[in-house]
C-alpha cells in the first residue's frame, strides 16, 4: 500500500471519530462505499459526498453477498464504516481472506452494550491493490 | 517469529525460497502482519509463549503446486498445516496445532469443478466457501441445495474434516457423511483418489462412496495425512415444502419416553429434518442455555406454576406438501398418549422462497449461508458474543432421556464449581446421525489467567466427561491431546494405530502434526512442546 493512500484513510478514520452522529456528518470523500449500522442511528439522511452509503442493521450478511464480495475479487475498492464491532468483526475476517486489511480504526463511545466503530478497509495485498 | 523448532534458520529460508518459487513470492507470507491474520482470535493460549502460531503461510493455486511444496516441505522436514478457508473459529480459527508450522492455504483453490443435477452431488475444491457454493447454485439455476453450518463464511471441505454440523435433512446435516469422493495429496507428494475416483474413467465418484477395498475417505476425517484437493458432496434435491412442528409435555418424568418414540420415528424415515429436545421450563432465563435440571418433584412444581412444558420436541420435515402433512400426522398419534400433551405446528414453507419470507427465514434452516449468528450479542441472548471469542465443548452423549438429564446435572455442575460462564448449553444437538451433542459455548479472554483457569477447567471437565463414558466429537488444539487420551480403550489402541498408520504414510511427519493427538514419531514423546 503507498503511503500516501494510507495517510488519506487515515485521517479519514480520525474524520469518523468521535459520537456516531458526528461521525456520521463529516464521512463520505475517498471511500468507495460507506456502511452504516443502523443500530446506532440512522445515516440516510446524511450527505455522504462521493461514497455510496449502504446500511443494515447488525447483520453483514446481506451487504456482503451482494456488494463486497464481487466488489472485494477485484483490485481497488476502500470500504469504511461505522458499525458495531461485531460487525466489524466478521467484515475484517472477511477481508483477510480477499489481501484487505483494516488500515484505520476508532472505537467510539458504547451503545446498549456494543460499540460502535469507524473504520476503513482497504486493498494490501499485490493481487488486488489498484 | 516462530519458526519449526525442528528446522535450522538457515533451512527454513532456504525453504521458504522454495516456496516462492513455487507459488510465487506474493502468495508466500511471513511478515508479522500478515501472520497475525493466522492467529486463531479465539485461543485459549493467546498472548503466551505457547499460542498456536503459523511460521509463515504459502497459498498455492493448483495441485501440481500443492504436490511441489509437499515435496520440497519433506525434502526438509518442513512442518506444513494445510487450511481451506480457515475460519475455524471456536475450534482453532487457521492457527496450526503445532506452532511454527507453515500454514498451507488453500484459499486460492476455489473452483467449482461440477454440480451434477440429477446425481445431486458436487465436487469442490477447498476454497469454495458455502456462499461460493450458494451464489453458483442461484445462478446457475440449480434446484439443489446445500447444507450449511451456522456461519456460512467456511468451506465445503474444510468444515467436513473437522466434521462439522448443519441444520436440514438427515444424511446432508452431517457434513462428513454427505462427502463421497475425496483427492489428496498425499505426504509423498502423490495424488490418491478415494472411492470409485481410482478408477480411470468412471462416471460414478459421486455415486458410490466405498470403491473397492477398506473405504480410505476416514483417513481424511480430523486428521493428518493428506492435503485435500478436491471432496465430493451428495447435495439435497430443492423439496416442495418444508414443515416446523413441535410436541410439548407436561411431566420430568415424560423425558425417556418421548425421546425414545423421536429415535423411532427419525430412524424409521419418518420425517427427515434436523430434532431438537429442550425445555421451555429450564430455558426462561437463556433461550440458548439450558438451566440445571432440578429434581422431579422441584421441576414438575415449576411447570405447575409457570404453565410451561417440560420438555419440547421439534420436528422438521422436508418433502412435498401432502406427505409431509401425513408424517406430522403420524408423529401426533405416536405422542396422544402423554398426559396432557400439546402440539404447534408452524405454517408449512413452500419454495423457492419469497423475498419477504428469505427475509424474515432461519437460514442455515433452508441452506441459506448466513453471518447472522455474528449479531446474537445484541439480540438478548445473555453476554453470548462471538465476536468475543469463545470455545464449543462438544462431547457425544447417549441418545436417551437419561442420557440428556445426566449430560446437563454433570455439566453444569462442572462448570458451576469452577466458576465458567456457559453462554449456551444444549444437551441434544443432532447435527449428525443417531446422535446427540451436548454443546456448550464457554468465553474466552485475552487475560492469560483466565485463559489458564479455563484450560485447567475444560482438561478436567474433558476428563469427568470420559469418566461418564462421553467423549468430544472436536475440540480446539488446546485440548486435542487430552481429548484422545479419553478414547483410551485397549491401553490407547486407537490413538496407536492413527500412530502406526501416521508412521507409515507420512514418515517424516511433516503434515498437521498434532492433530487431534497424532504425532508424528519425532515429536510424540512431547507432544510437540
Ligand atoms: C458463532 C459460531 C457458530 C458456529 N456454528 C457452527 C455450526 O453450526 N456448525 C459447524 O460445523 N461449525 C460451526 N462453527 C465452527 C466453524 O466456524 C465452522 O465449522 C467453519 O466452517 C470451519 O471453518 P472452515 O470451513 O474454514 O474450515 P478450515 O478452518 O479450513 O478447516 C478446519 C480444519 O480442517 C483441516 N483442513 C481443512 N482443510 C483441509 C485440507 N484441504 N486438507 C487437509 N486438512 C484440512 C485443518 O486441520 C483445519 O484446521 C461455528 C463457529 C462460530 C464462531
Amino acid at each position: 500500500m503507498i503511503r500516501r493512500d494510507m495517510l488519506k484513510w487515515g485521517a479519514l478514520a480520525s474524520a469518523l471519530a468521535g459520537a456516531p452522529a458526528a461521525a456520521l456528518a463529516r464521512a463520505g470523500a475517498g471511500l468507495d462505499v460507506l456502511l452504516l449500522d443502523t443500530r446506532f442511528g440512522e445515516g440516510a439522511a446524511v450527505d455522504m459526498g462521493a461514497a455510496r452509503v449502504l446500511t443494515f442493521a447488525g447483520d453483514v450478511t446481506r451487504i456482503w453477498y451482494d456488494h463486497l464480495d464481487r466488489a472485494w475479487r477485484q483490485p481497488g475498492f476502500v470500504v469504511g464504516g461505522i458499525t458495531g464491532a461485531d460487525a466489524l468483526f466478521v467484515l475484517e475476517t472477511l477481508a483477510q481472506q480477499q489481501g484487505r486489511k483494516v488500515v484505520a480504526r476508532n472505537v467510539l463511545a458504547a451503545v446498549d452494550g456494543i460499540a460502535p466503530v469507524s473504520w476503513v478497509i482497504a486493498p494490501v495485498h499485490p493481487s488486488v491493490l489498484a | 517469529m516462530v519458526t519449526p523448532s525442528t528446522m535450522s534458520a538457515a533451512d527454513f529460508a532456504d525453504g521458504l525460497a522454495q516456496m516462492r518459487s513455487i507459488v510465487g513470492p506474493e502468495w508466500v507470507f511471513d511478515q508479522p502482519a500478515d501472520l497475525n491474520t493466522y492467529r486463531d482470535f479465539y485461543s485459549v493460549l493467546w498472548g503466551e509463549p505457547e499460542e498456536k502460531q503459523a511460521s509463515a503461510a504459502i497459498a498455492p493455486a493448483s495441485v501440481e503446486e500443492v504436490q511441489a511444496i509437499v515435496r520440497a516441505a519433506g525434502e526438509r522436514g518442513m512442518p506444513l498445516y494445510p487450511i481451506s478457508t480457515g475460519r475455524n473459529l471456536g475450534y482453532g480459527g487457521s492457527a496450526p496445532v503445532l506452532s511454527g508450522s507453515v500454514v498451507l492455504d488453500l484459499k486460492r483453490m476455489n473452483r467449482v469443478l461440477e454440480v451434477n443435477e440429477a446425481n445431486c452431488s458436487c465436487l469442490v475444491e477447498p476454497g469454495v466457501s458455502y456462499f461460493d457454493m450458494y451464489r453458483h447454485l442461484q445462478e446457475s439455476g440449480s434446484k439443489l441445495w446445500l447444507d450449511v453450518p451456522d456461519p456460512g463464511w467456511g468451506s465445503l471441505i474444510g468444515n467436513a474434516m473437522d466434521s462439522g454440523g448443519g441444520y436440514t435433512v438427515s444424511g446432508y446435516r452431517g457434513h462428513w457423511e454427505a462427502v463421497c469422493g475425496v483427492e489428496a495429496v498425499m505426504a509423498d507428494g502423490e495424488v490418491l483418489r478415494t472411492g470409485m475416483g481410482a478408477l480411470p474413467g468412471s462416471e460414478t465418484w459421486q455415486q458410490y462412496r466405498m470403491g473397492i477395498g477398506p473405504c480410505l475417505d476416514g483417513l481424511f476425517r480430523q486428521s493428518t495425512l493428506g492435503v485435500v484437493t478436491k471432496m465430493g458432496f451428495y447435495l439435497f434435491p430443492q423439496p416442495e415444502a418444508h414443515l416446523s412442528a413441535s410436541v410439548s409435555v407436561y411431566r420430568y418424568e415424560d423425558l425417556d419416553e418421548l425421546i425414545e418414540i423421536v429415535n423411532e420415528l427419525e430412524y424409521g424415515n419418518v420425517f427427515n429434518g434436523m430434532p431438537g429436545v429442550g425445555s421451555p421450563v429450564l430455558s426462561q432465563e437463556s433461550p440458548i442455555a439450558m438451566a440445571i435440571v432440578p429434581e422431579p418433584e422441584e421441576m414438575n412444581r415449576m411447570v405447575r406454576e409457570t404453565g410451561l412444558p417440560a420438555w419440547r420436541a421439534s420436528f422438521n420435515f422436508y418433502g412435498p406438501e401432502k406427505v409431509i402433512a401425513a408424517q406430522w400426522e403420524h408423529v401426533r398419534d405416536r405422542f396422544a398418549h402423554f398426559e396432557g400433551v400439546t402440539y404447534h405446528a408452524e405454517e408449512p414453507v413452500r419454495f423457492p422462497l419469497t423475498p419477504a419470507q428469505l427475509e424474515k427465514a432461519q437460514k442455515p434452516r433452508y441452506g441459506i449461508p448466513s453471518l447472522e449468528i455474528f449479531t446474537v450479542g445484541s439480540q438478548g441472548y445473555g453476554k453470548f458474543n462471538p465476536s468475543d471469542g469463545h470455545i464449543w465443548f462438544s462431547a457425544v452423549i447417549p441418545r436417551s432421556g437419561k442420557g440428556v438429564i445426566d449430560a446437563n446435572r454433570v455439566m453444569r455442575q462442572a462448570c458451576k464449581e469452577r466458576g465458567l460462564d456457559v453462554f449456551m448449553l444444549a444437551p441434544a444437538v443432532t447435527c449428525w446421525t443417531r446422535s446427540f451433542v451436548l454443546f456448550a459455548a464457554v468465553p474466552v479472554y485475552k487475560d492469560v489467567a483466565k485463559n489458564r483457569h479455563l484450560r485447567e477447567s475444560i482438561k478436567e471437565i474433558i476428563k469427568i466427561c470420559g469418566e461418564h463414558g462421553w467423549g468430544e466429537y472436536r475440540c480446539p488444539p488446546a485440548f486435542m491431546d487430552a481429548v484422545m487420551d479419553a478414547y483410551s480403550f485397549g491401553d490407547h489402541k486407537l490413538r496407536r494405530v492413527n500412530e502406526q498408520i501416521k508412521d507409515a504414510l507420512d514418515p517424516k511427519g511433516i503434515l498437521s502434526a498434532g492433530r487431534y493427538g497424532v504425532w508424528p514419531k519425532h515429536l510424540r514423546e512431547g507432544r510437540g512442546a
